[in-house]
């Protein structure tokens, strides 16, 4: 369902992701895990472009959302001058492509793709042609609740709810409301649909934001540390939603610091460090026998 | 020198359709100004530098001239150099508005700047076009923050309207000139004057802060 293939993220001269590969199938949950810095945002806001990588390419669905990456597909490496050119002078394929690619990372040719000839860009089209869709359409099928749940403070619950859905799926309001008011009650806040979202807690603005995420009928929500923002006894309320969700079978991708829910609701454990994904594993064998020495440091300081 | 406010009273017809005058360039300029500050204000938050450049050109020319000069430049000078003909009215409310756009344009940045990025993040998630972000997420929450600010800028508006006059308009200040060179007399009329605009002044600071009380209905009670 997702593919994160060779994902590089810079900020400026810091490297935030360094070559990230996930695959996520439908009905999956994976817990992005990791010490802070170590990217597990940023991977996350990769996969709905909230952030454009560097490098590296993201399938959603079969369908690229991301520019194609060159180093993805040799044959266009290949077709460019400046491997012609590298090529004519020493003459080892893989030698060659990987010597263009660190290049490229540390901006030593970054112009390069730019002198680039029709070959080159033929190629690069025909990807395009075939498998690219673009952010807006990717962003309605996957949907993202937020560390600071992102409510629109002038609009009402059931305003919220119905917003995306009536401008973006062309839904009829008598509809839209119809299905709003079915989710927020699955969340249990039905009785405050009429309330603006700045006199609810936060415990109630993170489920009405998840029920905002799920009125867009999503393949796939996208948890950013859901609970961090949250006063500890309000954990929980939005823990349990979580977890109903997840029994329903939606496919999750959840950054979070909760390890013991990681755990509990987890498929799978990424765990990310300095922007490299160092272990994947089924939640059982990730907490009781980590293979990586920095992966036991860390679960030695959160457990 | 005897007083006499019964002349005020002869003119007071007058009075009324200058003061219709007055309110109908003060509504459309705010409106029409209003409606250029948002395009403008959208050109200085843009990443696309040259649209910046414009804006700000644009902002530095109607800050930087006296008012009553863009006033003559506009029913004076333009209609000598362009193909355009404008009445003192259109003129008149020509300028103010985007004079006014300048204005209303500087704060309404300050007011888009503020909004979390979160607020676009969201939108961006739930699939949303720029366009629709701008029209129903961003700019409603900036209005609101800058709608203190918008009613200063509707005041002095309508203080400015009285430099149509000046291109031949009856405003209420004309009315008023016209007054004082038939009768000599001075204190009356401006007198007068000054009591319109002030309780017209008075009247919208108070529609203003209705105005907010209104918006601002989603904050916390």
């Amino acid at each position: 369902m997702i593919d994160v293939k060779g994902l590089y993220k810079d900020f400026g001269s810091l490297h935030v992701l360094r070559g990230v590969d996930l695959h996520v199938d439908e009905g999956e949950i994976i817990s992005i895990i990791g010490p802070s810095g170590s990217g597990k945002s940023t991977l996350l806001r990769s996969i709905n472009l909230l952030e454009k990588p560097t490098f590296g390419e993201i399938w959603v669905e079969e369908k690229l959302i991301t520019p194609p990456d060159p180093y993805l597909h040799t044959e266009i490496i290949r077709a460019s001058y400046t491997y012609k050119a590298m090529m004519a002078a020493r003459g080892e394929d893989i030698k060659v492509i990987r010597e263009i690619k660190e290049k490229d990372l540390l901006k030593e040719n970054s112009r390069f793709l730019r002198k680039e000839g029709p070959e080159y860009y033929a190629l690069l089209k025909k990807i395009i042609a075939e498998h690219y869709e673009n952010a807006y359409s990717v962003r309605r099928r996957v949907g993202m609740v937020f560390q600071h749940f992102n409510l629109f403070p002038h609009k009402t619950v059931l305003e919220n709810m119905i917003y995306a859905p009536m401008k973006v799926n062309r839904l009829e309001r008598p509809k839209a409301v119809e299905k709003a008011r079915a989710l927020l009650d699955s969340v249990g806040m039905l009785a405050k649909q009429d309330v603006y979202p700045d006199t609810l807690s936060g415990g109630q603005k993170q489920r009405v934001a998840i029920a905002r995420a799920l009125a867009m009928d999503p393949d796939i929500v996208l948890f950013d540390e859901p609970t961090s923002a949250l006063d500890p006894e309000m954990v929980k309320e939005v823990l349990d939603v979580i977890k109903r969700l997840a029994e329903t079978g939606m496919t999750m991708l959840l950054v979070t610091h909760e390890m013991g829910f990681a755990r509990e609701v987890s498929d799978r454990i990424c765990f990310l460090d300095e922007g490299v994904l160092i272990e994947d594993a089924p939640p059982d064998i990730f907490f009781s026998t980590p293979k990586s020495e920095r992966a036991r440091t860390f679960l030695d300081k959160v457990l | 020198m005897q007083l006499d406010f019964s002349i005020i009273l002869k003119w007071l017809p007058q009075f009324g359709s200058a003061l219709l005058v007055t309110l109908e360039t003060t509504v459309c300029s705010l409106l029409l100004g209003l409606l250029f500050s948002i395009p403008l204000s959208l050109c200085k938050i843009s990443n696309i530098r040259p649209l910046q450049w414009i804006a700000s050109f644009y902002t530095s020319i109607f800050r930087g001239v006296p008012l009553l000069v863009q006033v003559f430049m506009m029913y004076f000078g333009i209609p000598l150099v362009l193909p355009v003909k404008f009445t003192a009215f259109q003129a008149g409310t020509l300028v103010f508005a985007m004079n006014s756009a300048a204005y209303i344009s500087e704060s309404m940045r300050g007011g888009i700047k503020a909004i979390d990025r979160g607020q676009y993040e969201a939108a961006l998630a739930l699939g949303v076009h720029y366009a629709g972000m701008m029209k129903d997420i961003i700019l409603p929450q900036a209005i609101k923050s800058v709608l203190p600010s918008l009613v200063n800028e509707f005041i002095s508006l309508l203080k400015n309207t009285t430099l149509i006059a000046s291109i031949g308009l009856v405003d209420i200040l004309r009315v008023g000139q016209l007054i004082q060179s038939r009768t000599y007399r001075a204190f009356e009329p401006f007198f007068a004057i000054s009591v319109f605009y002030y309780i017209l002044v008075m009247g919208l600071s108070f529609l203003g802060k209705l105005l907010e009380r209104r918006v601002n209905k989603s904050d916390r009670r």
